[in-house]
């Protein structure tokens, strides 16, 4: 890598992200409650939460102008995907806006409308379809179409009914997909152009969940410090005990720099998509290894009591890998971002 | 946000072009030589070139001995130094902090011509604060500094004292006032190091770096030399260092580092880079393609993630990431390489510059310089987390250090 490259490197927000930031942080925290995550598992889908979304441009923002979208670029969702995270959310935010984005840019029209108004909900396939083989669907179990690549093709599969909910850790509404059966299938785009939009897509969603998690992380963060203010050992609260608050600056620090590097790679992906391609991996590798950890330290630093299910602790913690994992595994991910690195010093 | 590459205009292109053609010429490989052999973070040569030009400082205004350069020329500045070697120039930033406590505190009289030596590389200032049983607790100074009319006698020794050997004057934290509260009895003097009674003795680091313990023995220096108040020495030593453990927002439009781990950082960056061209240029003990070995593709990319978080993360949560991306990924990078990972610069069979060698040695003490990373997670735990302190006995109050 150019260690002398002068670039810089200003993360200050423009004045109508910031606004951005502090309307969708107000929405989520006012409509949604750790109450409201809980009456919403084991499925993790709130459908009066989804149409307020909706109302509030969730699921428009994002697509562009020509699309009947307000052509936020990923900068903007990611500040959304951040409080999302925050209020871990029971609606398919981030599975939604990368799949019909990606259908925006193959310029497929026929579901865009009902993507728009939030009727007709869109995920994306985590894996390339191989025959007999069902997968796990993020969101499958709410979505009426799911975007996946079949050898050089880009197909959007369409059914009635989506297939049953299977509880998990995470309580987001995992669904098995059984491609083969199903028969509305459409070819979106092939070729080169079909491995690009989906690799887009892939990257678009590590970006959005890296920010979904940090704010995820924040929020079991904050529970843990009030927590230790509070409670007291030995006549002192805990919070003063360096073996409860170094553990909780480590987490402060992971969520400071998973947070920068999201945003930094959502502005790549919007201005030089070409010139940082493993940002999007670093984010969400950091991002998860932050979340994983933070999650477990606010759990464990509230001894017994984070350990239950009583526990909003718990409700972070489940997610952190409930969540982290529908993008991949991390730890492949560190071979594409070394590969990254033996090639820029060929 | 921005990110861009900067487009420079031809004023700062050409500026660009002077100062790398300049430091190629200042650089030479006797000043390598010299630094491999003393790890003095200096170079007498180096500094009085640059300072001749005004570029020691150049961020300075010219009727202070800079250049008045603005933060695009100073950016620019900065990488070439890197692209030569950051090493040399460890004593300036060092200086840097005293020379604006002179400038706010001290009579222009003494101050000035100090200050415009030191602009101009002929004088160099260390900081005399940590004790050899104080460590980064440099509120809880014992070194004594006793008044007797228009003279001060010092007594005491200071640890720590990098560039001592090397300077003309020591920024020195002194206790005057035993009996007050350990932050108010303290005074900040500008010691002359050829004064009588200073004894300097060499430390070596494992890094290579050397730094000093001095020794003050009836040391007598004239009240001139005082910088600020009587007892006031804490908001004197403050200023400065509150600049160093900034938490402030970015003002300069994303051309400065996020935190001092930046520094860090480069060190890891090029490990990484060398290990990247070492997997290139070698072969797996089979024969077989490094490039291709899953062990050599993780790693690195493990690597990069946690150099990329230590750039990313902001104020003193990135000095504390930074290190210990630094001082965990720099071990991992030696394991990878092997025993040639253990072949320091000029050793046979060394691979390239030893950049992966070396960070792994000068990675230890990045934990420790300008306050550990304990020292700054309490910072972070009192000032971003909001958490109460705890009630130390010599938080508040100065302990002499006796044992009961």
């Amino acid at each position: 890598m150019d260690l002398l490259e002068l670039r810089r490197q200003d993360y200050t927000l423009e004045e109508d992200q910031q606004l951005l930031l502090t309307a969708f942080g107000e929405f989520f925290r006012e409509q949604c409650p750790t109450s409201l995550v809980r009456a919403s598992e084991p499925l993790g889908f709130n459908q009066d939460l989804w149409n307020r979304l909706v109302e509030m441009g969730g699921t428009s923002m994002g697509l562009p102008e020509s699309a009947g979208g307000d052509g936020a670029g990923m900068v903007e969702l990611e500040l959304v995907a951040e409080e999302f995270g925050r209020s871990i959310a029971p609606v398919p935010y981030i599975e939604h806006t990368v799949t019909s984005r990606a259908l925006a840019t193959a310029g497929t029209s026929s579901v865009l409308e009902g993507a728009l108004d939030g009727s007709h909900i869109l995920a994306l396939a985590s894996f390339p379809v191989r025959a007999g083989s069902p997968q796990l669907v993020p969101a499958g179990a709410i979505a009426n179409s799911v975007l996946a690549l079949v050898g050089d093709d880009l197909v959007l599969f369409t059914v009635d009914n989506p297939p049953a909910h299977v509880v998990n850790q995470g309580s987001t509404p995992l669904s098995w997909w059984d491609f083969d059966a199903i028969t509305d299938q459409v070819v979106i785009a092939s070729g080169s152009q079909a491995k690009a939009i989906y690799a887009r897509a892939h990257d678009e969603r590590m970006v959005l969940m890296a920010a979904a998690l940090v704010g995820m992380t924040e929020s079991a963060l904050a529970i843990l410090v009030e927590f230790s203010k509070t409670r007291e050992t030995m006549g002192v609260p805990i919070a003063t005990l360096q073996g409860v608050a170094f553990p909780m600056t480590d987490v402060a620090i992971g969520i400071a720099g998973a947070r920068n590097i999201a945003r930094k790679a959502a502005w790549y992906l919007d201005h030089a998509p070409d010139e940082r391609p493993e940002l999007a991996a670093i984010a969400m590798v950091y991002a998860s290894q932050t979340a994983t950890h933070g999650t477990q330290v606010s759990a464990h630093l509230q001894g017994g009591l984070g350990f239950t299910i009583e526990a909003d602790a718990s409700l972070y913690f489940l997610r952190s890998k409930g969540w982290g994992s529908l993008a991949g595994d991390p730890q492949a991910k560190l071979l594409a971002i070394g590969d990254h690195v033996l090639n820029t010093v060929k | 946000m921005d990110f861009t590459l900067v487009d420079l205009d031809d004023e700062h292109r050409a500026l660009q072009q002077e100062i790398r053609t300049f430091l190629a010429s200042i650089f030479t490989p006797d000043v390598f030589a010299e630094e491999h052999e003393t790890g003095s973070g200096y170079n007498k040569k180096v500094y009085e070139e640059l300072g001749a030009r005004g570029w020691l400082y150049p961020e300075k205004p010219v009727e202070e001995g800079g250049a008045g350069f603005d933060l695009i020329a100073q950016r620019i500045m900065d990488l070439e130094l890197f692209r030569q070697d950051a090493r040399v120039m460890m004593m300036r930033g060092t200086s840097s902090l005293p020379l604006k406590a002179m400038r706010k505190y001290m009579p222009a009289e003494v101050a000035d011509p100090i200050l415009k030596d030191a602009v101009e590389g002929r004088v160099l200032v260390c900081l005399g604060y940590s004790e050899p049983d104080g460590g980064s607790d440099i509120a809880n100074a014992k070194v004594r500094a006793v008044q007797d009319g228009d003279m001060w006698t010092i007594n005491g020794s200071k640890m720590w004292t990098t560039g001592a050997h090397v300077s003309n004057y020591t920024f020195l934290v002194t206790r005057t006032d035993p009996d007050a509260p350990k932050h108010k009895g303290i005074t900040m003097f500008l010691v002359p190091l050829d004064a009588p009674g200073v004894t300097i003795q060499a430390i070596r680091t494992f890094s290579g770096e050397r730094t000093n313990i001095v020794y003050y023995e009836d040391v007598v220096i004239h009240d001139k030399y005082r910088v600020g108040g009587i007892n006031d020495g804490w908001n004197v030593l403050h200023g400065p260092l509150d600049e160093e453990h900034s938490i402030g927002l970015d003002m300069s439009g994303g051309l400065t580092d996020l935190s001092i781990g930046a520094g860090f950082c480069r060190v890891l960056g090029k490990a990484i880079n060398e290990v990247a061209e070492w997997a290139h240029k070698t072969s797996a003990p089979d024969g077989s393609s490094l490039t291709d070995d899953v062990q050599v593709r993780e790693r690195l990319g493990a690597a990069m993630v946690e150099y990329e978080a230590g750039l990313c993360t902001p104020g003193p949560m990135g000095r504390v990431k930074a290190s210990d991306a630094l001082v965990k990924q720099a071990a991992a990078l030696v394991d990878l390489m092997g025993p040639v990972g253990l072949l320091p610069l000029h050793t046979e069979g060394a691979f390239g510059e030893a950049d992966t060698e070396y960070a792994h040695r000068f990675a230890q003490g990045t934990a420790t310089y300008g306050g550990t990373v304990e020292v700054f997670r309490t910072i972070i735990a009192n000032h971003v987390l909001g958490l109460p302190k705890p009630n130390y006995p010599g938080a508040k109050v100065f302990l002499a250090g006796k044992k009961k």
